[in-house]
């Protein structure tokens, strides 16, 4: 099954990803990058692409 | 739009303050020879007095290349100094500088103690704020042309306001201090204008006594914090620990700086050459106030067209190869955004200002790597809701005379922008 896996060392919370895609990605209260269940395929492979520390990664 | 010739590759200079005075056009004229041309120009530094001149710049203008420098920090460091082409005494560079001019581990480790307060979903509770915020801009400004002769300045009255009062509330900074803090952070930001800064003999004493006047407010406001701890940015800088350890007071002083200047001049930039760009570009204006769905894309391409910050610069860690050719450790490399921004290899059209572009992968707000902006989820809300502001408040919004562009390399800015409000009569 497709999952993203988040380089906690390399993400900086920049929050591109939860701009992209809002229902996936959620930075909470401490910062800490939450990803939730898939819904939007393509918006979370946009949101991977755009992170700028290339924090994020796709796995099948 | 003006015939622009084309300028030669020897006659260019940019190291020339006159050059960024220069309308945006012909900068670009002669960022698209670079480009092409010589897309690692390289530059003898510009005099600084007092400051030590260093070996020179290379000017990265492709679009590829600015990329590829911003996504390898270890390679091409920002701690020598991200945010001035000389290498400033490093205590000068950390204060002005914080986390722009620091790498990893300590730069990751700050910039996560406060990227907490700019989430999207923070800043989302925020944009009751920034309407109100650009609601009251609005109908001042429409106070202050009916109490004269309908005339306004786009800086002074819708530009500057609107991301000072967001910045200032997000950091508690009381109403009394607001002036001192806008016109403060301009000199900092001044890239030493001179007409911000009279004197350039005296550039770095006017920062450094701009510097202190903020890092005043901010000792003022960290005691105040420590014995009654406010739901804001101040307290949360003064509180946080990393690693068990509190930041330094210069820490907190220079990182106060830096979100109040950032905070500040990159997005009043943003706002007042977005309204010079629609009023050049009046189809484009119809029909952003026609379609409020368009705001996304043309808040993008607002960014894109503006470019507030012009460069960033990152120094070789190693001997390191760009694109083929080989640099040895110490070059140094401005990245302009700018020249990035109207890279034809990325952007269809790139000189056609086009608000609904999409995709529309600018570097604005920095390349990809540890440094991009901080403050870009706000800076995108600003945007978005003053020119929606203005588009229902301020539909008779008027340029009527050229800018008074800011002479600096590093902030691509606005001092002046006449207008009227039409319906004043």
């Amino acid at each position: 099954m497709t999952r993203v896996v988040v380089d906690r060392e390399v993400c900086m919370g920049a929050g591109v990803c939860e701009m992209e895609a809002p229902e996936v990605f959620e930075l909470d209260a401490d910062g800490v990058l939450q990803v939730r269940e898939l819904v939007d395929l393509p918006a979370v492979e946009t949101a991977v692409r755009a992170c700028p520390t290339g924090a994020l990664q796709l796995i099948d | 739009m003006t015939a622009v010739s084309t300028p030669t590759l020897d006659a260019i200079d940019l190291s020339e303050r006159a050059f960024w005075g220069a309308p945006p056009e012909q900068r670009h004229a002669v960022f698209d020879v670079l480009r092409r041309e010589s897309p690692f120009a390289f530059f003898a530094e510009p005099v600084v007095p007092y400051i030590p001149v260093g070996p020179g710049y290379h000017a990265v203008t492709r679009y590829a290349d600015v990329e590829a420098i911003s996504c390898q920090p270890a390679l091409f460091a920002s701690g020598s100094g991200a945010v001035s082409i000389a290498d400033m005494p490093p205590d000068l560079n950390e204060f002005y500088g914080s986390l722009i001019s620091m790498d990893d581990p300590r730069h990751g480790k700050i910039r996560r103690i406060v990227a907490k307060a700019f989430t999207p979903r923070v800043l989302e509770k925020l944009v009751g704020n920034v309407q109100a915020v650009a609601d009251d801009v609005v109908a001042r400004a429409r106070r202050t042309a009916a109490d004269g002769d309908g005339s306004i300045d786009v800086v002074a009255d819708l530009a500057a306001p609107i991301p000072l009062r967001v910045i200032c509330d997000m950091m508690g900074i009381p109403e009394s201090d607001r002036a001192m803090v806008l016109q403060q952070s301009t000199v900092i930001l001044s890239g030493g204008d001179p007409e911000l800064v009279e004197d350039e003999e005296f550039m770095v004493t006017a920062f450094l006594k701009a510097g202190e006047l903020l890092a005043g407010l901010m000792a003022r406001l960290a005691a105040e914090r420590h014995a009654h701890p406010a739901d804001d940015l101040t307290t949360a800088l003064v509180t946080t620990e990393v690693d068990g350890e509190r930041l330094t007071h210069q820490e907190i002083a220079s990182f106060f700086i830096l979100l109040l200047v950032a905070g500040n001049e990159t997005t009043r930039n943003a706002i007042s050459q977005g309204v010079l760009a629609l009023s050049e570009h009046p189809a484009e204006r119809d029909r952003w106030a026609a379609d409020p769905g368009l705001t996304r894309t043309a808040v993008e391409e607002i960014v894109r067209w503006t470019s507030p910050i012009t460069w960033m610069r990152r120094t070789a860690t190693q001997d390191v190869e760009l694109s083929g050719q080989h640099f040895p450790a110490g070059s140094k490399f401005l990245l302009f955004y700018g020249a990035a921004n109207r890279d034809p290899a990325v952007f269809a059209d790139p000189h056609r200002f086009d608000l609904s572009r999409d995709p529309n992968p600018h570097v604005g707000f920095g390349s990809r790597g540890p440094h991009f902006c901080l403050g870009a989820h706000l800076a995108r809300r600003e945007i978005g809701v003053a020119f929606r502001s203005f588009a229902v408040g301020l539909p008779d919004l008027e340029v009527t005379g050229p800018p008074a562009r800011l002479q600096s390399s590093f902030v691509n800015g606005l001092k002046r922008l006449p207008a009227r409000l039409t319906a004043v009569r």
